[in-house]
């Protein structure tokens, strides 16, 4: 809840000023340029920063005989302004130590002034300021929102810089730029909205309005360089100092300081008046300096890269937004007016697919249709029809946007009766077909209020055949009309890439082999991700883990009798062409920064451990232990084992037999090991398992009872830390 | 035809001017502002000829060309004379503040019947066309002459 109150009011700020927020950012980046181009012509003397007023203003006076003002800039650059013998008055740098012409200041280039003029007031005078002020303060929201969405992100204040996990370009970006720039743009927006705020606010009183001229003395006349206030100011903090117009004895010495205004007796140099600059002036001249880049040249450049990251996040963040958006919570009606449900389970939204299509044919027919994640079950008052539609993860489980589901039922009874028709997606490959949606049918069958209109439908290998059989049965008995969705008869060609076989093996004793393709559009797989093919070109996929070996993409196959994809990768020949999509498996990476990784497969579970050996350039100490049922299955694998154990990437390795020899599971290997395995666990060691979900059931029983001998709580701890890693299918 | 006027027009242009320039005197003109609340000011001196019509603009004080037609009296001279003033432009004055500028004018325009005029303009706020006059006579450009609006007095020296 919380973080959907950050997330909106993060996206609302940024919708409604975005338009304006491009055009500050754009000229912004042009701007940060101007302070960068003045500082390189480099007038600042040597001298500069052990001069006093006393050496520096009579020594001009006398170089400049018609001297009106001498002024030290931002970079300390000192501008005399003076009234030239040919006439008309003239500007140049000077050397404050020797008056020596240093340059001549050029004048603001029109680029910068029309930019300036844009990024101040859109050119629309007052409107256009107050505009861009909002903007600035729109921005402290969006970046401070921004800050507390990383936070909640990566689980606290602590994590705020740790790694952050890898989702699309876009999304990925979007909060590794966000955490470093996020600062910077919140310095640019605070000085922005400052500086538009302090139009509003009274301007310092001026020093020359306090001066009694009734009190002003010609006497005792006094040399210029001898006045006391100009022998106690060091010329670094002077920012501008007016010389007397005339001779007329109201007629002053203006010296405008970094904290003060003095106005100076031009015959005497006492000082006839003084006005300390208010601290609301003072801080509005800091945030000029700051928010212009005027304060130094790394600063200016930082703000050009801030301004550039604003453009870059406009960009990324729709681009999430859009990526959201699309498929889900595209509700037209809320949940409380709803007649017709459909909630969703599913892990990697395959099944969105199904229940969108549904979704749009009801919606069309003008029925009143919500459609969520289970997870999201609440209390529907007006709902007559419920359709649950949902996969089922690992053995038996609730993909995780339908964790909560349970819990959910529990909480909110409802108070009509309402019909349910569930449909399990699945593939019957899998002992526990589809049992998550079974689970939900006998939870349902325990409340009061839900009815079956249909018994549980399953839908194999997302078969349309399948799915048409549940939509006819629902649509006979609730009277909705639907037809077949044609998106869902055609397969899921989308983002398939060409790859060619490179070598293979031929099947060994226990029919397992290995298969290498090459592959120009698949060079960023990473062995770990999953290989998904289409044996008949239809919307039956089989997934194989990835094992990167020499930039070859690497699968270990086991070939069943009836298996489809086994057999289909087990035609294929050296130099033939299939088309696969890559499915990245992000949890399932190895460990960057470890000081020890144990690997544990059984069968050809072992394909993504290959290729992260042969990768592991840190030499970081890997352990293998790798099941197999006999020993001549492993002689696929072992000269090229020994030559990785030979080169280092491989510390040890442990084989297991199961129908020979020890005749044992990996798991009691692990077990026999277990100060070892402990050892591991407890100086940060990584533990990754790959391979069936029998074995990983064994393995983690295992591991509870190594890690009971320390703590019984740590097995959970440990593996949301990322420190077991599991794939198993 | 048309280059022929052309060509006649830059010619005098160019005599005029280099007549003029021979006989030209330098004023130092110091403004002194108001102690008022807001953006700095724009200010423009015009010499006024002796029909109180523009005859020439002498300074402007103010960058941004953006903000020029604010001043209107003047921005209508402006526009229908094309006169070239990027070379008379500089920065604008805040409240409270003094600006010191030289001005070249011609000799001949001295106790002539002409009139220096500084008009005053600051954002979102009032425009002041006559904010201070001063006679371009001998006796004018020896006294302070008091202005009405964000200017609080104008004096002169020659040099």
């Amino acid at each position: 809840m919380i973080i959907s109150v950050w997330r909106y009011s993060h996206l609302t700020l940024a919708i409604s000023s975005f338009l304006l927020l491009t055009i500050a950012s754009v000229t912004g980046i042009f701007l940060a340029f101007e302070p960068v181009i003045e500082k390189s012509r480099d007038y600042k003397a040597a001298s500069f920063d052990t001069l006093t007023l006393a050496q520096t203003v009579p020594l001009l006076k006398e170089k400049f005989p018609g001297i009106q003002e001498v002024s030290v800039d931002d970079h300390q650059f000192v501008l005399v302004k003076y009234a030239a013998e040919e006439g008309g008055d003239q500007q140049v740098y000077v050397d404050p130590a020797t008056g020596k012409v240093l340059g001549i200041p050029t004048e603001k280039l029109p680029l910068f002034q029309w930019m300036t003029t844009l990024h101040r007031s859109l050119f629309i005078h007052e409107t256009g300021r107050i505009l861009m002020g909002i903007t600035a303060f729109l921005l402290i929201l969006i970046a401070v929102s921004g800050i507390f969405l990383v936070v909640q992100r990566q689980n606290g204040w602590k994590n705020f810089f740790s790694n952050v996990e890898k989702t699309g370009f876009a999304q990925y970006y979007h909060v590794v730029f966000g955490r470093i720039s996020l600062f910077f743009i919140l310095a640019i927006a605070l000085t922005g909205t400052y500086m538009a705020v302090y139009r509003f606010m009274p301007t310092p009183g001026k020093a020359s309005a306090l001066i009694d001229e009734s009190q002003i003395k010609e006497e005792p006349l006094k040399e210029l360089s001898e006045f006391t206030v100009l022998q106690q100011t060091p010329l670094s903090s002077l920012q501008k100092l007016q010389y007397p117009f005339s001779d007329f004895p109201e007629d002053y010495y203006n010296v405008q300081l970094k904290g003060r205004e003095l106005c100076i007796n031009q015959f005497t140099g006492d000082i006839l008046a003084q006005q300390n600059y208010t601290k609301t002036y003072q801080l509005a001249n800091f945030s000029l300096r700051w928010h212009t880049g005027r304060w130094g040249t790394i600063w200016a450049l930082l703000m050009a890269l801030a301004s550039a990251y604003i453009l870059f996040f406009i960009y990324s963040g729709f681009a999430i937004t859009l990526k959201r958006r699309r498929g889900r919570s595209k509700n037209k009606f809320k949940a409380k007016d709803a007649r017709i449900l459909i909630l969703v389970g599913s892990e990697n939204g395959g099944t969105f697919k199904f229940a969108d299509a549904i979704y749009t044919q009801l919606i069309r027919h003008g029925e009143k249709v919500f459609i969520t994640d289970l997870s999201n079950f609440t209390a529907f008052p007006n709902a007559e029809q419920l359709v649950i539609m949902t996969s089922t993860y690992g053995q038996g489980d609730a993909p995780s946007n339908a964790k909560r589901l349970a819990d959910r039922i529990r909480q909110y009874p409802q108070g009509q009766t309402i019909q349910y028709s569930i449909v399990g997606f699945g593939s019957r490959s899998y002992s526990r077909f589809c049992q998550f949606a079974f689970d939900i049918e006998k939870l349902l069958q325990k409340t009061s209020w839900a009815n079956p209109v249909l018994p549980v439908y399953t839908v194999n290998d997302k078969s349309p055949q399948d799915f048409s059989g549940w939509m006819t049965e629902w649509t006979h008995k609730t009277g909705f009309s639907m037809l077949m969705p044609r998106e869902l008869l055609e397969p899921d060609t989308a983002d398939l890439k060409k790859l060619s076989v490179t070598s293979r093996t031929n099947p060994d004793e226990e029919a397992s082999f290995i298969i290498q393709f090459k592959s120009s559009q698949l060079r960023h797989a990473v062995s770990g991700d999953l290989l998904a093919i289409y044996p008949r070109n239809d919307h039956r996929e089989r997934l194989y883990s990835i094992g990167k070996v020499d930039k070859n993409i690497q699968l270990s196959v086991k070939l069943h009798e009836h298996g489809l994809g086994s057999s289909f990768l087990n035609h294929l020949q050296q130099g033939d062409i299939i088309k696969a999509k890559l499915v990245k498996n992000q949890h399932f990476r190895f460990p960057k920064k470890t000081k020890k990784v144990i690997m544990v497969s059984n069968g050809t579970g072992i394909a993504p451990f290959l290729g992260m050996i042969t990768e592991n350039r840190r030499k970081i100490p890997i352990e293998l232990y790798c099941g197999f049922r006999n020993r001549s299955s492993f002689t696929l694998y072992e000269p090229f084992l020994n030559k990785q154990l030979s080169k280092g990437n491989l510390a040890s390795l442990s084989l297991v037999l199961s129908r020979e020899e020890e005749k044992e599971y990996v798991s009691h290997r692990l077990l026999k090991n277990s100060d070892a395995i402990l050892q591991c666990l407890k100086n940060g060691g990584v533990i990754m398992l790959c391979g069936s979900l029998s074995m990983q059931n064994d393995v983690m029983k295992v591991l509870e009872d190594i890690c009971s001998v320390e703590d019984p709580m740590r097995l959970p701890e440990l593996v949301a830390q990322g420190k077991i890693l599991t794939d198993c299918y | 035809m048309k280059l022929i006027i052309k060509s006649l027009i830059a010619f005098s242009l160019f005599f005029i001017s280099s007549a003029g320039m021979a006989q030209t005197s330098s004023y130092k003109c110091m403004i002194q502002m108001n102690s008022y609340q807001g953006e700095k000011a724009y200010v423009i001196i015009s010499l006024i000829n002796r029909k109180g019509e523009y005859e020439k603009t002498l300074r402007v004080l103010g960058p941004d060309k953006q903000w020029f037609n604010t001043l209107k009296e003047w921005y209508k001279f402006q526009t229908k004379s094309k006169e070239k003033i990027s070379a008379v432009t500089g920065a604008s004055i805040g409240g409270g503040d003094r600006a010191v500028v030289t001005l070249a004018i011609d000799s001949k325009k001295l106790n002539a019947g002409y009139t220096l005029r500084f008009e005053s303009a600051v954002e979102e706020k009032l425009y002041h066309t006559k904010d201070a006059e001063v006679p371009l006579t001998t006796a004018g450009l020896a006294a302070k002459t008091d202005g009405k609006g964000y200017i609080r007095y104008v004096r002169f020296s020659g040099s």
